[in-house]
């Protein structure tokens, strides 16, 4: 009960914006995320196969306990439906065609200036698994499952060069809902609203193996369960989005939904989750996203805005000022396809007095087009 | 003598003289370089062939997926999909790329004109590809772009295919190909034509999506193996890199499959091939040989003519080195113009014999297709090489001829030559005939495959022909001895002297032919050989009334099997009275690979007929191991003739069978243990016979059976014992067709031979001749008498030749096919044909002279 009461607080707290019905399918016939929705866990922590698009995302900062040296990663796994006649069926075949998974797995070795990455792109079956009932995950070189104790959850990832991260994640807030009535919207688009579900401090203790050495780490990550059935809503090109985890115990939420031509959508949003968990967000009218220095990828020729900016007006502490600099200029993902390129690196946060006061990561997608009507 | 004003002598030498006598026979040179390119071109062009058709190894897929590092294989070639889940942890490294792949060998039918058409579907995860290096640059597209990616993933039927297939069989996306697998009759359909623009993509390879492909061929579950593609492609060659991959994967591996690069499986299907390629090797290098002798022959010939040239020269003070030079030049020149000339005859034989020696390697050894027929420099160096090489020793004993004898005898004696004093002496033929006797003794090489090479069986082959061609000369002057009293007529008498006589170019022109001459008759034999044993075999192994198998499917490694649900169905027909279920996959021995089987081990030991080489029970199973009846290769490459274990791997581990018996069959080289139905399933995992044969209650009612269950079962081949024995011998028939094709260049290379042989002869004895003419011996008796000379040749060539022939035959019969692939044949000597031959040879050889005495008179007149 208590739970409730604390999401219609949130939810009332944050009712400032135009409220837009959602259609009960998307227009290729998925089920679209529904309002008011309270998830249960740890059964929604697994896959919702009757949605378009899903990702767990998973991002945080380590440093060795040994000797300091620090480590910024991520791993992703995405979901794709297939036929939304007949995705939400569960599927045991080896090789399946009803949903398709992508990991990607990255690795920023600070101290080595290195930037390790990785891509695979799996059809449901025997490489590439997620439960339905809990947090269960097995796509190519990410595992990811519940702690026996259902308090925290483990996450493997594997690099290149035969390199392994293997984590245990605890909340250290609880886990936060954004958006209108549990919706996170993404865009005029009646159906371009998702779930989106975050940890936005997870307490992390693991093992690195990195350069043939195995070392203990520790750190802190943000996670992210987003589910929806159409993440763009027309005319927009791409995201920029950014999590910041202050020094000060709070976290930032940011992101700016680009325009084809450039502006920053309307849905663009900055939220700030207190000590407790408790969120305050503002759209686009109340921040701006500015680009104070670029980077051009070698690999892919294309040019990122890393450099970043962010003045907001927090509704109760007012003006806020947020720069992001890169912990190394080239964090560019890219997979098999190089128009599927984004940038997703590790950062610090520098206040306007040039002191660092958290750690972040930035995410930069779109840059290379089409970004928007693959996500439709 | 500087050095430099010798080589401008010699080369004085050779553009005045050399090249004036080349012009004035034009023809005659000419057709010596034809020769020798035909010689160079048929090792070149067997050399091409051999590669292009046993390059491709059976991994089809790589023409999509690009180049893999490792296999990961079933010991029977047969992976299930729950060993995917065992692998799916080593699937999880970034370093490498996991490829499950499923192929099987279809029968396209129904095609335009009723045609049929061999066809490889493979399967692979079309999705999944998607991560592999290659393909991102070959950027194959599997739909058009508005496609969805579950559109084309899982489908019943959908396929790929390439241009050159697309052209080849007349279809276009969209339309249907019916074909045959497993015994059952399915249709596919053309999802779209894959661009490839570099061609690629062999023109019998169908590509679809891995559950589709295994739905097609009735193996759904099944796979043929796992191929691991590295991430790294830059590092394929980094030794230390691929070590260390490599110990990471066998870290993980299950340890009831196995691991391998893929490297060794190129190697090892070389292995299993290079007896094979070997022997055509040998074979071709015949026809170097006799274009060699040939040019032996050739500049002998020339020195002869050129002699009172010669002695002029070394009267004006033209030493013998520079003489010796400008022979071994022009042997050079002649091997140079004939090899280049033969790299593109090689080319062209290459083009012809491809498709059967493919045809063979399909049959034999493993499925594999044809890669496009290439040139490569080593070919050239190796053709023009061989073919200088030969041409050089070949004017090497006429270059020393022309410079020892002195002006003055020369002079004196007009058309007096020393001769080649080796052809006189017998004693160095009869040393090589001893010798070859002795290398009989040499054990066999062991190759890298397990198989066998009989070293000494071709040294001793090698050997005898040699020795027998020297002594041949000897043989042709016993033979005109016997037949010269009686001789009446003055032509008859002319003819038989000389030979009597056995000038050095009588003695060589024999010799060249019994080289070729022995070859043929030893090949007629070895052939004739086996093709009655496997008659006898089939009279006495195959009694059942009738046979089915898969239909289309001929070759060893394409065998899909029968779909066990079906086989089911068809085993309940009424009037059955006994099934002989054959079932066999390959087993890994120590070394190379054999194959295992699975049958009633009852019905073999005690019912069905078989040609024993040890009846069941005269050996004893070692206790603790499977009771096996063993094909005599087996026992023979496995050194269990005695008895004895062999472990073999298996997908249940290591198993030993210990054989109790051990039949002849000549079913492969690679040796065949039979083991019980019942444990060959436990130890495989697989119910999927490869063959049945039915024994009917009313056999009467047999052609009736046969014709109800051929309409009932479309995609099975449903025969009876005849029409088996039919089949058997076609593949037979084409195993043999480039023994024959390489017997045949020999023949025509050694006829011509004769024919300039006889040339020289006549070009030797012109004095003679012309003291005839005045004494008014007629155009038309100098004709016959050249004809008889021939004829005479032809005979003593025949004798000689067929009796090494003989020794050749009993060689390849009882040591080089023992040897090689462990069978012992029963000795067939097809007197009728080597008859046949002789009158052959005789003919062509009394044609041959009078075409070479019509073409001197032609030209001294």
């Amino acid at each position: 009960m208590k739970i409730i009461f604390g999401f219609l607080l949130i939810s009332c707290l944050n009712i400032h914006a135009e409220w837009i019905e959602p259609p009960t399918r998307s227009s290729k016939g998925f089920l679209v995320p529904t309002a008011d929705y309270i998830p249960t866990f740890p059964q929604d922590h697994g896959a919702h196969r009757g949605y378009a698009l899903e990702w767990w995302y998973w991002v945080g900062h380590l440093e060795t306990v040994n000797d300091g040296q620090k480590y910024g990663f991520q791993s992703t796994v995405f979901r794709v439906a297939g036929d939304p006649k007949n995705s939400k069926d569960s599927e045991t075949e080896t090789f399946g065609s009803r949903q398709l998974f992508l990991a990607h797995s990255a690795l920023s070795d600070r101290s080595e200036k290195k930037y390790l990455h990785h891509e695979r792109v799996l059809r449901e079956g025997w490489q590439a698994q997620a439960s339905k009932d809990t947090l269960g995950l097995e796509v190519a070189g990410i595992e990811a499952r519940m702690l026996v104790d259902g308090k925290g959850h483990h996450l493997t990832t594997h690099y290149p060069g035969g390199g392994k991260l293997e984590l245990e994640l605890i909340p250290a807030k609880p886990l936060v809902r954004f958006g209108e009535r549990g919706l996170s919207r993404k865009g005029d688009g009646a159906a371009s609203v998702s779930w989106y579900w975050s940890y936005s401090r997870l307490k992390a203790t693991g093992v690195l193996s990195h350069n043939g050495q195995v070392q203990k780490v520790r750190g802190f990550a943000w996670m992210d369960h987003e589910i929806s059935s159409s993440q763009l809503g027309k005319g927009l090109a791409g995201w920029d989005w950014t999590c910041m985890q202050l020094d000060d115990g709070t976290e930032v939420k940011a992101y700016r939904l680009r325009k084809d031509d450039g502006s920053s959508d309307r849905w663009s949003a900055v939220y700030w989750i207190d000590a407790k968990g408790k969120t305050q967000h503002v759209y686009a009218d109340q921040f701006t996203w500015g680009e104070e220095g670029d980077w051009t990828s070698p690999t892919t020729g294309l040019t990122y805005p890393t450099y970043i900016r962010i003045n907001a007006d927090h509704p109760t502490r007012g003006k806020q000022s947020y720069r992001l600099r890169p912990i190394i200029d080239d964090q560019e993902f890219y997979g098999n396809r190089a128009d599927n390129a984004y940038w997703e690196g590790a950062c610090d946060v520098i206040s306007p007095d040039d002191e660092v006061i958290g750690r972040a990561y930035l995410e930069l997608a779109g840059y290379g087009g089409g970004l928007g009507a693959r996500l439709n | 003598m500087s050095l430099s004003s010798r080589f401008q002598l010699v080369w004085l030498l050779l553009t005045k003289m050399t090249f004036r006598h080349w012009r004035n026979k034009a023809g005659h040179y000419l057709l010596l370089m034809v020769i020798v390119a035909v010689g160079v071109g048929a090792f070149n062009g067997i050399r091409q062939a051999s590669r292009s058709a046993s390059a491709n190894f059976g991994l089809f897929n790589q023409a999509v997926s690009g180049q893999s590092d490792f296999l990961i294989e079933s010991p029977t070639q047969r992976l299930l999909e729950k060993d995917l889940k065992q692998l799916a942890r080593l699937g999880k490294s970034p370093d490498w790329n996991l490829v499950p792949v499923v192929e099987g060998s279809v029968t396209a039918v129904e095609l335009i004109n009723g045609a049929k058409k061999q066809l490889r579907l493979i399967g692979l995860d079309l999705l999944a590809l998607g991560n592999l290096p290659t393909l991102t640059q070959q950027n194959l597209k599997f739909s058009e772009e508005n496609a969805s990616w579950y559109d084309w993933l899982g489908s019943d039927n959908e396929v790929w295919v390439g241009q050159s297939l697309a052209d080849s069989v007349g279809v276009t996306g969209g339309d249907t190909i019916s074909f045959l697998a497993s015994g059952r009759k399915a249709k596919m359909k053309i999802r779209m034509i894959l661009d490839d623009p570099d061609g690629n993509l062999p023109d019998d390879l169908v590509l679809g999506d891995l559950p589709t492909v295994q739905h097609l061929l009735s193996r759904s579950g099944e796979l043929n193996r796992v191929e691991v593609v590295l991430t790294q492609v830059d590092r394929r060659e980094d030794k230390p890199y691929l070590a260390e991959i490599e110990d990471r994967l066998r870290k993980e591996l299950p340890r009831n499959l196995i691991l391998s690069p893929t490297e060794n499986r190129a190697a090892d299907r070389a292995a299993m091939t290079a007896a094979f390629r070997l022997n055509l090797t040998i074979l071709s290098l015949i026809a170097i040989l006799v274009g060699a002798y040939l040019i032996l022959q050739a500049l002998d010939a020339a020195v002869v003519r050129r002699r009172a040239e010669i002695a002029t020269l070394r009267s004006l003070g033209v030493g013998a080195s520079v003489l010796f030079s400008t022979f071994l030049l022009e042997a050079l020149v002649l091997g140079l113009l004939g090899s280049i000339a033969g790299v593109g005859v090689g080319q062209v034989l290459a083009f012809g014999a491809v498709g059967m020696l493919a045809d063979t390697v399909n049959a034999l050894y493993f499925a594999t297709s044809v890669e496009a027929l290439s040139v490569t420099s080593l070919d050239v160096i190796v053709g023009v090489g061989l073919g200088v090489a030969f041409s050089l020793l070949a004017g090497w004993l006429p270059a020393r001829d022309a410079t020892q004898t002195p002006p003055a005898q020369i002079l004196a004696k007009g058309d007096w030559s020393p001769g080649f004093f080796w052809l006189r002496k017998p004693k160095v033929g009869l040393c090589l005939l001893g010798l070859g006797g002795v290398a009989l003794c040499f054990p066999p090489f062991i190759m890298e495959a397990g198989s066998k090479m009989p070293v000494g069986g071709f040294v001793a082959a090698g050997c005898w022909i040699l020795g027998s061609a020297l002594l041949a000369g000897h043989g042709l002057v016993l033979l005109a001895g016997w037949v010269r009293p009686f001789c009446s007529g003055p032509v008859s008498r002319l003819a038989c002297s000389r030979l009597w006589d056995g000038s050095s170019r009588h003695r060589l022109a024999v010799a060249g032919l019994v080289v070729a001459v022995s070859m043929v008759t030893g090949m007629f034999q070895m052939i004739e050989s086996f093709r009655d044993t496997i008659e006898e075999w089939f009279d006495v192994r195959f009694q059942a009334d009738l046979y089915i198998s898969e239909s289309g499917v001929t070759g060893a490694g394409s065998i899909n099997g029968i779909d066990p649900t079906l086989l089911d169905g068809l085993l309940r027909q009424p009037n059955i009275k006994y099934a002989d279920i054959m079932r066999i996959c390959y087993a890994k021995p120590a070394r190379g690979v054999t194959v295992l089987a699975g049958v009633d081990m009852k019905h073999w030991s005690q019912e069905a007929r078989q040609i024993w080489l040890k009846e069941p029970g005269t050996l004893q199973s070692v206790k603790g191991t499977e009771p096996a009846l063993v094909s005599e290769t087996f026992a023979r490459r496995f050194g269990v003739l005695e008895g004895g274990v062999v472990e073999l791997q298996t997908p249940s581990g290591m198993q030993k069978v210990s054989p109790f018996g051990i039949f002849c069959d000549y079913g492969n080289e690679f040796g065949m243990a039979a083991i019980s139905q019942l444990e060959w399933i436990k130890w495989t995992g697989s119910e999927r016979a490869v063959n049945v044969s039915l024994y009917l209650e009313d056999r009467s009612k047999l052609k009736e059976m046969r014709d109800q269950l051929r309409i009932a079962y479309p995609g099975l081949d449903i025969r009876n014992e005849r029409e088996l024995r039919d089949v058997a011998l076609g593949i037979f028939e084409q195993t043999f067709q480039a023994t024959h094709a390489l017997s045949l260049i020999g023949l025509a290379v050694a006829f011509a031979g004769l024919l300039l042989g006889l040339l020289s002869i006549f070009d030797e004895s012109t004095q003679t001749w012309q003291t005839l003419k005045h004494l008014g011996f007629s155009t038309q008796r100098f004709i016959l008498a050249a004809g008889l000379e021939g004829a005479g040749i032809g005979v003593a060539a025949w004798v000689v030749g067929a009796i090494t022939g003989l020794a050749l035959g009993w060689l390849l019969v009882f040591v080089i096919n023992v040897q090689s692939f462990g069978w012992t044949l029963l000795w067939t000597v097809p007197l009728a044909n080597i008859l046949w031959f002789g009158v052959l040879l005789t003919v062509v050889g009394f044609v041959s002279g009078m075409i070479s005495a019509s073409y001197w008179n032609f030209r001294r007149r």
